[in-house]
Parts: structure tokens; sequence; C-alpha cells
């Protein structure tokens, strides 16, 4: 990913472009208007992410071993999303955590997460599937379809 | 569907939801007949939505140059839309639902700009990578203009000062034996409350913005060591004092030193910490 201010003002852009084009398909019931803007957002950064294919180091994020976020000492959300998050987040095993939080927090890849923690990669593919379907499960968001696991 | 299939699908949706999916893996998904737009990837895309939220901060504001580009797309867009400029609008008023029912473009795009924060701070993993930096008016950079910020950032800091009821001040030191900063001084201002803070500097070299930039990190009472938060990044062009407003990525909360490292243009996920500029320890 270019690493400019300018690449960034245009995502900004392009996720706004997006959020007209998709207005008609928000839906209240479904999730708050916060959502459906981050929803639009992290699509949009993540196709302009793989378009890049931008690749950090594993060099450079070998000691970014992040320890799992203390979450009885932060205080670090301000939206109502936010607070359910964090509280999701404190529900889940704290591999788990450290997962998510490296994958959509800080973005970093299965691969990556796999040589910054050391974690086997199936291991860290395993945290990431049952974090995510347990906070699915926390937020109370679609038990529809294919949803039936219960995550450790 | 077999349950072997059943699986692997599940495991590309969330995938999809946590990561993206590559070309390969969305024609693997079809094949299975997933639903990439379905309930379950949208219940998915919508809980890794919502995660990204938990280090968010609402009350960010977007900068001011942004917010007026934005507002040039929004008359391009609609202005190509006629037939459906009424539509998008109406739309618009029922969203913003705390808002006068005015069925114009810019009240629609009123409630867009009040959901800047979620977008922005949406942004925080591209941010966070691609800190932008720049020299400003009193010669050193990463200052980003918003609509707030009117003030230099010596008034910044001293307001910070005066209105911050929390505010930690701590020392910058040189770190023994790293050649070329053994001159800097100054300090650092920090407020939790408002999650704003100051670096003040005098004796930091100028550095060349194509070779390497300065990057700062503050380092929590409660996190481990290896895990600072990444400060931002910002330039030198000019001699005597500077001001540089800091610009965490994450929050911060009781942070114990702060640390200023050379790094490569555009700044480093990690330090390897093998120049480090200054150090400043708040006393307890």
């Amino acid at each position: 990913m270019l690493r400019n201010s300018e690449d960034a003002e245009d995502a900004v852009q392009e996720i706004f472009i997006d959020v007209w084009k998709n207005a008609a398909r928000f839906d209240p019931p479904q999730s708050s208007e916060t959502t459906f803007i981050a929803m639009i957002a992290r699509r949009r950064l993540i196709d302009r992410i793989r378009y890049a294919q931008r690749r950090i180091s594993s060099d450079s994020i070998e000691d970014m071993v992040v320890e799992p976020a203390d979450s009885t000492t932060q205080n670090l959300q301000t939206t109502v999303e936010g607070r359910e998050a964090f509280e999701a987040l404190k529900t889940l095993r704290p591999e788990q955590r450290q997962v998510l939080e490296l994958s959509i927090i800080q973005g970093l890849s299965h691969q990556e997460i796999a040589d910054a923690t050391g974690m086997p990669l199936g291991t860290v593919k395993t945290h990431a599937r049952r974090g995510i379907l347990q906070a699915r499960e926390h937020f109370g968001l679609g038990q529809k379809g294919l949803s039936k696991e219960v995550p450790a | 569907m077999t349950e072997n299939n059943e699986e692997l699908m599940l495991d590309l949706l969330c995938k999809q939801a946590v990561y993206g999916l590559s070309e390969d893996e969305t024609r693997q998904l079809r094949e299975l007949g997933g639903d990439i737009d379905g309930d379950d990837a949208a219940s998915l895309e919508a809980t890794a939505a919502m995660i990204a939220m938990a280090r968010i901060d609402a009350n960010d504001q977007m900068p001011a140059h942004i917010l007026a580009k934005i507002s040039d797309s929004a008359d391009e867009y609609f202005d190509a839309l006629p037939s459906n400029r009424s539509r998008y609008a109406d739309r618009s008023n029922e969203l913003a639902s705390a808002a006068a029912p005015k069925p114009s473009v810019m009240n629609w795009l009123g409630w867009a700009v009040a959901a800047a924060a979620c977008v922005a701070l949406a942004l925080n993993v591209y941010f966070t990578r691609i800190q932008p930096s720049g020299p400003d008016q009193a010669g050193m950079a990463k200052a980003t203009p918003t609509v707030q910020e009117k003030l230099t950032p010596p008034q910044m800091r001293e307001m910070l000062m005066k209105t911050a009821p929390d505010v930690e001040l701590a020392s910058w030191t040189p770190v023994p034996k790293v050649e070329g900063f053994q001159q800097v001084s100054g300090d650092v201002v920090w407020s939790d409350q408002k999650q704003t803070g100051y670096m003040r500097f005098t004796g930091l070299p100028a550095n060349d913005p194509s070779r390497e930039t300065y990057q700062l990190w503050i380092f929590e009472e409660n996190q481990g060591d290896k895990t600072p938060i990444d400060g931002g990044t910002f330039d030198v062009s000019a001699n005597g004092e500077v001001i540089v407003p800091i610009s965490a990525s994450l929050k911060a909360k009781n942070p114990k030193m702060f640390a200023v490292t050379v790094e490569k243009p555009g700044g480093v996920v990690v330090s390897d910490r093998k120049k480090i500029a200054a150090i400043a320890k708040i006393e307890t």
C-alpha cells in the first residue's frame, strides 16, 4: 500500500461514494448507520490493499507479538458499537482476541500473524474463524445458513 | 452440500470478513454455492466492522480539506445522477432521523459527514500504515489540519496545558551512545482525558524525508514494552524549537514513557529500535 496521505484521502472519497451508491441498501434492523458505513469502508480498504498487494516484511513484525489487550484497563471506545465490540472481545479466548485484533484492527494477514506470534498458520486461521463466529454470536447477528458452529 | 464443503465455505466466508478474499478464493466460494452477499457473509462482515470500531475514537474530526473534497465529490456525484437525486435525498432523510427533512443533497451529505468519524476510524489500519508527513509552518510536520485546528501547535500545546486536568509532562533525554542526538532536549505533554499531546524539541536534527522520518512510540503503563502504540511520524525541517502534535494510532492510557525513533519514510509497524533519538519518562 502506498504510504502517502493522497492515497488515504482518495480512499476516504471512494468510501463516501460507495456509501452514496449503497445508501438504498441500508437496513436499520440489520445494522446501525455506523456499522453500515464501517462495513463499506472495510470493503473498500480491503480492495485497495489487495490491489496494491502490499506486504510488510515479516521481519518488521517479529516483535509485534501483541499481548492480548487488557480489556479491564483500557477505555478505548466512544461509540455504542465500539463499546459493544469491546465487550465482545472480552468474551473471547486471549488467542482469539489477539488474532482478531491483529487482523481486523492492525491489518495483518494470516501469514503475518503466524510469523509475528509463532503460532502455526492453521492455528491462526482457526482462532480467526472461531473468534469471529463467537463475536457474531455475541452481537446477535444472523444465525442463518452455515452459522451453526459454537466456538470453544 | 457435503460437510467438508460446508466447512470450507464457512472458512471462506470468515476469511472474507476478516481479510478479504483473493480472486481464486472468491471463485472457489462461488463454486461451492456460497453467496458473497448473503446473510452469512453480511453478518460476518458486520461483525468484523464492529470489532474494527472497538479501538476507534468517534471524536476524531475529518480534516477540513478532505471534507471540502467530499463536498465537491457529492456535488459531482449527485449532479451526474439527476434522475436519482430525489431518491437518494429521500433515502438520506430516512437515515438522518435527527435531521430536518430537507430534501437536498447537502442534507444527505450532512448525515454522511456526521458519520465521518466512523469512516475515519474505520480507516484506522489504513492511516496507521500511511501516516502522512510533510513540513508545516512551524518547520515540522505531522500536522493534519482539521476543522477545529485554527491555532498554531504552540498555542494548542499551551491550551492543552491550561485546560486538561490530567496533563502529564516528561522531559526528553538523549540515549547514551546514539550519535547525532546528544543535544536533544525539550518535553512532551500528554492528556489521557483528551487523548492529545505535544512534543517540544530543541536540538532534534532536521531529517531528509526521502530517506528517513521520525516516529513516536507511546509506552503504556499496563502494556508490555514490546507493544508500544504508534504515535505517528513526523519530519523536522528546521533548526530551533519545534512543537509536534501527537497523533496516536490507538488510544493511549497512562503512558509511562515516550520514545522517538528514526525510521524509514512512512514509518514502520514495529521499530527495530536501532536508532532512538530521545526518550521521555513520566516520573511517578
